[in-house]
């Protein structure tokens, strides 16, 4: 980095399967969201939003001045095109401030409809050049999500040629396949993978065999490891200053699925991240505690997948998973008395008397304790948290708000 | 004759085979270069292309070139000037599903018929309209439609539509050398290459027992899993002719020249028996069908892919 340069600060984007995972998501730091409907989406067992979850989430967002994105990144059949004029047009009433497509033909109907919401290219797109991106940028495009198999080279590149914004992702779980190119749930399951019924198939167990139809050729029963095609997780953690730099305008997280243990958490650490970097990018330093954190949501290990180099067998998960310290989200802080340094914490996984425990917030706020006395709702003296959703009362050696954590090693 | 004549379109993994598969019958041949398109059945090299447009268009018959990679930078920045020699070599049409055709065609004022095949993205008539105002001159359709889709797409379009009517398709691609990457994981010490990968003939099977497979390889573009059945309509083409569908595909990669010239020669038979006489097609379409099973290789699946089948989401 020159002295000169003025460093831009990037959007952080966060995923939200339902309203509370939207709300943590802003709440941790995010600085927009995407959903996804009823209709056109991808994760059709995602939550997903009705309209009036939308309107609701929109009204939170403006509260933190974030935005709202809607996923409609189907690739769309004859039979699904109904109703998507009226969907946008929706959308736009509702006041998302963009739609993440793939099918030109929802663009069409998007931008037919509702021709002032911004239209943003899915990652289901594949897009992997610079050209492709001028293609975008002339159909009045203001955003593109790249394909995951793009590096930073050729990010650079991209963001030389073109005057767009780029959506890059920065973590989660990844196709192995380029998005949208393939179809085996449809071949193995009859589930249509474009529209939201991918079965995971690339990460089942196969047996691989040489030589056409010589039976006695199975490899992976003489090297007793299955044959899969399974990728590690994304994790750009150690690297964000380098996204930044290149002038990546949204760094995007992924998992609509995912708990918002996970989104809080994950938020938490790149906003973080981005902003002390933003703040000072010439005494920067990579806090290992950040990466520490990362850790306690990860679901697989982890990988820079194509940013560096092309992956290897290193990036992928093969033979028995690698030990990853488990956390379980145990409770969620509703109120806080600073006289009696009480708080009432939910139930979300059980914990008793003795355990230790970490509460954390936002803006990376944490500490650990052990529980020493624990009361019911009613100020009953208690052992143990066992109810799902019930309220205790905790006393905490440090102040917490509404909306911090508490979490438990497994 | 009673319909129209559909186009024949093979695929061809060098000269030789595109002569074969002329004179079995085809009326045109797909053919191209891994380094531009996917899943090639053989690379031709600009003069083997210069070689197959002459004999073709000396037979009356045509030459499309695929260049449907999905692009990176390096290889989008050379495609200015692969096209220009297809001009010059007069190829009939590119076979595209990389937007990135576009601005390219408009910068470089080079004129191609444009067929559009961004293999699972081709998936209704709004998406294909669009390509459509952008310049395509054809729409391939996704393998993953119904019969009832493609009539829909083909009546509804006023561009001419093309689908797969035999051989394997292409159910996944990832940019990773999927296949290498095993081999490196189990055996570390013993580093293998790509082309000695693809001379074994690989494949996966999902169980153990299963009687059938699904083919495996790897190319510049990364690793491909084809389909474990390969699509048989030879019994089905009335629909499809009726319905006025254009262009009627066999994709012959990794099977054998004889393999392909014959079941070339039987849709040649076929298209022009159901043209011709529906009423002789249903008769002899049993027999077209039980010619097939002769020459089907063992562990491949006849049947006739998504064209009857439902999916669920």
């Amino acid at each position: 980095m020159s002295n000169l340069t003025v460093v831009k600060k990037p959007e952080l984007l966060a995923p939200a399967g339902n309203l509370e995972k939207l709300k943590f998501a802003i709440h941790y730091g995010a600085d927009a969201v995407y959903i996804g409907g009823k209709q056109f989406g991808l994760r059709s067992k995602a939550g997903n939003f009705t309209f009036e979850d939308m309107k609701e989430g929109v009204k939170f967002a403006e509260k933190y001045d974030a935005k709202i994105y809607v996923a409609a990144n189907i690739i769309a059949h004859n039979e699904n095109l109904d109703g998507a004029k009226e969907y946008f047009a929706k959308l736009y009433e509702i006041g998302i401030a963009a739609v993440i497509i793939a099918d030109p033909a929802l663009i069409t109907a998007c931008k037919e409809a509702a021709p002032n919401l911004d239209i943003h290219i899915s990652t289901q797109a594949s897009i992997a050049n610079w050209r492709t991106i001028q293609f975008w940028k002339n159909e009045g495009i203001p955003r593109v999500v790249l394909a995951r198999e793009v590096s930073v080279d050729e990010v650079r590149v991209m963001k030389e040629k073109v005057d767009i914004e780029i959506e890059a992702f920065i973590h989660g779980a990844m196709c192995i396949s380029y998005s949208g190119r393939c179809v085996l749930s449809n071949h193995m399951t009859s589930r249509d993978a474009n529209r939201g019924g991918c079965a995971q198939s690339c990460r089942w167990k196969y047996d691989l065999y040489e030589d056409g139809t010589d039976d006695s050729s199975n490899i992976s029963e003489q090297a007793d490891e299955a044959y899969t095609m399974s990728s590690k997780d994304l994790s750009m953690v150690e690297y964000l200053p380098n996204l930044i730099d290149l002038g990546v305008d949204s760094l995007k997280i992924e998992g609509r699925m995912k708990s918002i243990h996970y989104v809080a958490t994950v938020v938490n650490v790149y906003r973080k991240v981005i902003d002390s970097y933003i703040e000072n990018p010439h005494n920067f330093y990579m806090d290992q505690k950040w990466i520490d954190e990362i850790w306690k949501a990860a679901q697989r290990s982890l990988t820079t997948g194509f940013y560096y180099r092309e992956p290897s067998e290193n990036d992928q998960l093969f033979g028995p998973p690698d030990k990853i310290p488990k956390y379980d989200f145990a409770g969620l802080v509703l109120a806080y008395d600073k006289h009696s340094k009480i708080a009432h914490v939910q139930q979300r996984n059980s914990y008793k008397v003795g355990d230790e425990i970490e509460f954390f917030g936002p803006n990376f706020y944490q500490f650990k304790q052990t529980i020493q006395e624990m009361w019911d709702e009613n100020g009953n003296s208690i052992d143990m948290a066992r109810h799902p959703m019930m309220i205790t009362q905790i006393k905490v050696d440090q102040p917490v708000s509404y909306l911090d954590m508490m979490r438990k090693n497994k | 004759m009673v319909f129209k004549y559909p186009e024949l379109v093979a695929t061809a993994r060098d000269v030789e085979e595109a002569k074969q598969l002329i004179e079995a019958g085809a009326d045109a041949i797909r053919i191209g270069h891994q380094q531009y398109g996917l899943r090639v059945s053989g690379d031709f090299e600009l003069n083997d292309i210069k070689k197959t447009v002459k004999y073709s268009h000396d037979r009356n018959k045509k030459v499309y070139i695929v260049t449907n990679a999905i692009f990176h930078n390096a290889n989008v920045d050379k495609l200015p000037n692969y096209l220009d020699c297809l001009v010059d070599i007069e190829v009939d049409g590119i076979i595209c599903g990389d937007p990135s055709i576009f601005p390219i065609l408009t910068e470089t004022n080079i004129n191609l018929p444009i067929h559009w095949n961004p293999e699972t993205l081709s998936t209704n008539y709004d998406t294909l309209a669009f390509w459509q105002s952008k310049g395509i001159n054809r729409a391939l359709l996704s393998n993953e439609l119904g019969m009832d889709a493609v009539l829909e797409i083909k009546d509804r379009l006023t561009l001419p539509v093309e689908v797969q009517v035999h051989g394997m398709t292409c159910i996944f691609q990832s940019k990773r050398k999927l296949v290498t990457n095993y081999y490196n994981y189990i055996n570390p010490t013993e580093l293998i290459g790509v082309e000695e990968l693809n001379d074994k003939k690989l494949y996966i099977k999902q169980i153990k027992e299963s009687d059938s497979n699904y083919p495996i390889f790897e190319d510049c573009n990364g690793t491909h899993v084809m389909s474990n059945e390969d699509i048989c309509m030879i019994e089905h083409l009335e629909p499809l002719i009726k319905g006025g569908v254009d262009s009627l595909r066999i994709n012959g990669i990794l099977n054998s020249r004889e393999y392909n010239s014959k079941i070339v020669e039987l849709y040649r038979k076929a298209i022009n028996l159901c043209c011709d006489s529906t009423d002789g097609y249903h008769r002899n379409k049993g027999i077209f069908k039980h010619e097939i099973e002769k020459i089907q290789p063992a562990y491949r699946i006849l049947d006739t892919g998504f064209y009857y089948k439902e999916q669920i989401y």
